[in-house]
């Protein structure tokens, strides 16, 4: 498995886990747009770290879950698993 | 409702139904097989129930969640939740209450629902992920979507409603003391709520929950589970299901153009103790009366009553004396009927289906018979076999849970002027 989350991946897990289906394009076009507007809430959001963390075997920092944008989700949970933290 | 203040007296009129039920996903099709007495018990064939010692029950099965339910909402919330925002919708539909009618004032619609045992089929899948995989395996969903409060969070959050929200966990019977709580709150100055309730408690687990109920029929006999009334009556059959409907303060309602299908006119409410049946008696007669003197009723106006119906001999036959406790002669002349002998009794939903029942027959002036139910070995004027024509202007709800909850509703036919 690739060490680093695609934002094609990103969007399988917000399909899988919350039942919200998005784009990837789109989303890659607009990183910065909120998850909100993507229509991802807090529980959602909480999922796919739970997720990340069991499929990769590390803890994601503690802030993970209150990422606002799919951007700063991405450089946190890939900055993580590239340092191994 | 009765109101002590002072006019402007506002009271509660049902402007929409929602229907999600075993004999049918729409009102229309719930009608027509309740008023041709048409049962649809029949076994229990949900997944990884079918070895359960409950061998009936009342299962909806013309509903597809996938056509009525947003994906994000089908992975979020469980069952329960699903029927109740596709009656939700239905009857805003019917009541022809859309967004466009309260975007800009979305404090002036409320929701209240009640709820017996919240979302089971959905708690069990996540708690077997906690043991069979470990708590990290658990999804953050679990926290909102197996509990009591689900869909009345969801049907606000989904509609954009923002005026007073409840959820009323009151044991069976708090299926109509939401419509108590429903115009309460119109009374209290809110022009619209949806009200009602629908249950999910066909799962393994949630069967496995109800199997130490004594009162629960084990009979694997689709046509002889559930008789009350009968010298056979050996307990009742569990259903899922329910319905929504939309509650207004009647001049608002009429001023939008609104067709009011009849006002809720009584509620009152009493507590007697868990399978103390012999007690219910005195508990469901002062629900009775108190419900008839809210809507300023005497017991001879009543044409109609809905029974609880349990089917537990004891039971019957505390609800029978307590129709003669509480109506007198009345009591034993009156039209009884209990539909629900062909749905399966859907907790919390059965007597909100039941209201609906009610409301239907006041409109088309036909009761419905009380299917598998013949020979009533109780002084009651049981209408079964087929529907009774009737001109009904005012009928009786009544409901027991099996905690000890007992409520009566009273509802009243639309008048001429308002409809």
């Amino acid at each position: 498995m690739s060490t680093q989350l695609t934002i094609e991946e990103l969007a399988a897990l917000m399909k899988k886990g919350a039942g919200v289906t998005v784009d990837p394009q789109d989303m890659a076009s607009r990183p910065d747009s909120r998850f909100d507007e993507w229509g991802l809430d807090s529980l959602g959001l909480l999922g796919i770290v739970g997720e990340l963390e069991n499929r990769h075997g590390v803890p994601l920092p503690a802030d993970a879950d209150r990422c606002k944008t799919p951007r700063e989700f991405l450089d946190l949970v890939n900055n993580a698993l590239k340092t191994g933290v | 409702m009765n109101s002590r203040q002072s006019p402007p007296h506002r009271n509660t009129a049902v402007t929409g139904i929602g229907v999600v039920a075993p004999n049918g996903a729409s009102t229309d099709v719930f009608w027509k097989s309740t008023v041709g007495g048409i049962s649809v018990l029949d076994r229990v064939t949900r997944e990884g129930c079918e070895q359960l010692p409950l061998r009936v029950a009342g299962e909806v099965r013309a509903f597809d969640p996938q056509e009525l339910v947003e994906e994000r909402y089908l992975v979020q919330t469980d069952r329960f939740t699903h029927f109740a925002m596709a009656a939700a919708d239905l009857a805003m539909d019917d009541a022809r209450l859309g967004r466009a009618d309260y975007e800009d004032s979305p404090f002036r619609v409320g929701v209240v629902t009640a709820a017996g045992s919240g979302g089971g089929e959905f708690g069990q899948r996540e708690l077997q992920q906690l043991w069979g995989r470990g708590s990290r395996f658990v999804g953050p969903y679990q926290s909102i979507a197996w509990f009591y409060a689900a869909s009345t969070g969801q049907i606000s959050i989904r509609a954009g409603l923002k005026g007073p929200c409840g959820v009323v966990a009151s044991d069976e019977a708090g299926g109509l003391d939401a419509f108590a709580h429903a115009a309460g709150a119109i009374r209290r100055g809110t022009d619209a709520v949806l009200v009602g309730a629908a249950e999910a408690p066909l799962a393994p687990y949630s069967i496995v929950c109800q199997l130490g109920y004594e009162d629960l029929s084990t009979c694997d006999d689709p046509e002889r589970a559930y008789r009350p009334f009968t010298a056979d009556a050996c307990g009742f059959v569990p259903a899922e299901g329910g319905a929504m409907l939309v509650v207004e303060e009647e001049a608002s309602a009429l001023a939008r153009g609104a067709k009011v299908r009849a006002i809720v006119a009584g509620h009152a409410a009493t507590f007697t103790g868990p399978s103390r049946w012999e007690e219910s008696r005195q508990g469901l007669a002062q629900a009775i009366s108190g419900a008839l003197r809210e809507a300023d009723c005497a017991p001879e106006e009543i044409d109609v009553v809905f029974a609880d119906a349990l089917g537990v001999p004891a039971a019957d036959r505390a609800e029978a004396l307590a129709l003669a406790d509480a109506l007198g002669e009345h009591g034993r002349r009156v039209p009884v009927t209990a539909p629900k002998t062909g749905i399966g009794r859907a907790y919390c939903g059965a007597p909100v289906l039941d209201t609906v029942a009610a409301v239907l027959t006041l409109e088309h002036g036909l009761i419905p018979p009380t299917p598998n139910v013949f020979d009533v070995c109780h002084d009651l004027d049981v209408v079964s076999g087929q529907a009774r024509p009737v001109d009904a202007s005012t009928a009786l709800v009544l409901s027991r849970g099996l905690m000890g909850s007992n409520a009566a509703l009273v509802l009243r036919r639309a008048t001429p002027s308002s409809s």
